[in-house]
């Protein structure tokens, strides 16, 4: 039992999550009072709903479906940013994330700077930033205003940043939200280029994205959320055709 | 809980960027920078002084270095327990965004805190040295009794900075409860002025005896009461263990709160 369950990189058992949708959130201590007596004003809303699934160490997986239907909040279980009502997700290996681009950069801060804090919080050692901090400057092609503070970048060179950070990690898996569209053409190859490369490395990889072109090209296997529950699992080619055939 | 030293461990560069950035931030902007690190309780004693022994003559003997001895540990504890009900709502933006433990919070908080606090000793040692009192051998005794004050704000903070995402009552609360909280230590006075009815309430207090405690090394040059500061520190070493079980349970719901 123990040796089948080494194969895999993230196990996702009967997972239910469920938000509170208050109409009036109560934060006071003179509010929460006051909701004693009217509790009507909160709302459950089902997110997801008995989600079961196993990702193989290696596998490309990419999360489909209509906006609402669950995809990054699934992605924000897997992190650890936000826990299940039931069930549980065990993760094996580093795990990176990338929710949104340029969590926790401070303007002030240079180029530099924020590589150093950036690569710490994924939980990075000073001596392991050093050797990768090269690698990073290089692919982020920002080497001649790396000095200069964040909040003299454009929007494509603050994700360009980021994204060559996260990238860096050197995490065995790896979550990816909505974020193929970094930058211009030139570093959106440049990025595909690099997912590829990961996946030769075999490194586990989670998109969730709406683009069907880069999912065919990269992905092995594809999941299709619908209202919070798994409406197809399998090879990419056929849940994408599917999905594509549904939501027309 | 080996786990969580260990996860602790791995984000040691998380930890140390956080405390740099908080004792660089703090001043951040300001004209006078770190400077203020010693102004600003140079200040403060010097307006205590000025009302407790100048207006109100108190009797006690070098007042300016007595005081300076219990404000300084105090502002130490007070700014503490403050920012942490600060820190999570703060930093929600990151909380939401990415995982790390989020204990480095408010321990980032108290550590740099700390840093603070031993720079500002110097100028208890300034106090010392050219009020004629002089350093005496007990001086071994201060990272003791700072390590108790270290222990115990930690597992304050780890409370405070949980329970105030969900209640944020807690963050005004806090200076209120602080300034109750001033004058239940013997920071202004002596412990030995107060009323025998009303001596409970000091023994209650942790922060009479780390301040009783800086007071002995530098002030009074005699041994602290050791077996209360040993007892304290076993105290905080089980505060910080129930804090971590509060902290652990209600960070679950932080990136939902927030």
């Amino acid at each position: 039992m123990k040796q089948a369950e080494d194969e895999y990189s993230i196990i996702v058992e009967n997972v239910n999550k469920t938000f509170n949708v208050y109409l009036d959130k109560a934060n006071t201590i003179k509010e929460k009072l006051l909701f004693l007596f009217s509790r009507n004003k909160k709302e459950k809303r089902i997110v997801l709903e008995d989600i079961s699934l196993k990702i193989k160490k290696g596998e490309v997986v990419a999360l489909i479906g209509t906006n609402g239907s669950g995809k990054s909040t699934l992605l924000k279980l897997m992190t650890q940013i936000i826990y299940p009502n039931k069930g549980k997700i065990i993760t094996k290996g580093k795990l990176t994330s990338l929710l949104e681009l340029g969590a926790g950069f401070h303007p002030d801060f240079s180029g530099r700077e924020n590589i150093y804090f950036n690569a710490s919080i994924f939980g990075l050692t000073r001596k392991e930033i050093d050797e990768r901090i090269e690698d990073i400057i290089e692919f982020s092609e920002l080497r001649p205003f790396i000095d200069n503070p964040v909040r003299t970048y454009s929007s494509g060179m603050y994700m360009r940043l980021a994204f060559s950070v996260a990238i860096n990690v050197d995490a065995d898996i790896l979550l990816i939200d909505e974020i193929l569209s970094v930058g211009d053409e030139h570093f959106q190859n440049k990025c595909f280029e690099k997912m590829l490369e990961l996946k030769q490395k075999g490194k586990t990889m989670i998109f969730v994205t709406h683009s069907m072109d880069s999912v065919k090209k990269l992905c092995d296997r594809a999941i299709w959320l619908y209202k919070g529950k798994i409406k197809m699992d399998g090879n990419t080619k056929e849940v994408v055709e599917e999905y594509v055939k549904e939501t027309k | 809980m080996i786990n969580v030293f260990k996860n602790l461990y791995k984000y040691r560069e998380l930890l140390k960027t956080n405390v740099k950035k908080e004792i660089r931030g703090k001043y951040k902007n300001s004209f006078l920078g770190v400077l203020w690190s010693f102004l600003n309780p140079l200040l403060q004693i010097i307006v205590y002084a000025l009302i407790f022994q100048v207006i109100l003559k108190n009797p006690q003997e070098n007042y300016a270095i007595f005081l300076c001895c219990g404000l300084i540990p105090w502002t130490f504890f007070s700014s503490a327990t403050t920012r942490s009900a600060f820190t999570m709502i703060e930093n929600g933006n990151i909380i939401k965004k990415v995982y790390f433990p989020r204990e480095i919070l408010p321990i980032s908080i108290v550590t740099s805190e700390a840093v603070n606090f031993m720079i500002s000793t110097i100028i208890i040692l300034g106090f010392v040295i050219f009020g004629g009192i002089g350093i005496s051998k007990y001086i071994v005794f201060y990272p003791l009794v700072l390590l108790a004050q270290y222990l115990l704000l930690i597992g304050l903070s780890l409370i405070i900075s949980s329970i105030s995402v969900y209640v944020r009552d807690l963050q005004h609360l806090i200076g209120v409860v602080m300034q109750l909280l001033f004058y239940a230590t013997p920071i202004v006075y002596s412990s030995e002025t107060i009323p025998d009815n009303f001596k409970w309430i000091l023994y209650l207090n942790p922060m009479t005896y780390i301040i009783n405690g800086y007071r002995d090394i530098f002030y009074n040059q005699q041994m602290i009461d050791i077996i209360p500061t040993l007892c304290l520190i076993i105290i905080s070493i089980v505060l910080c263990f129930i804090g971590y079980i509060i902290f652990n349970k209600l960070q679950k719901g932080f990136a939902e709160q927030l």
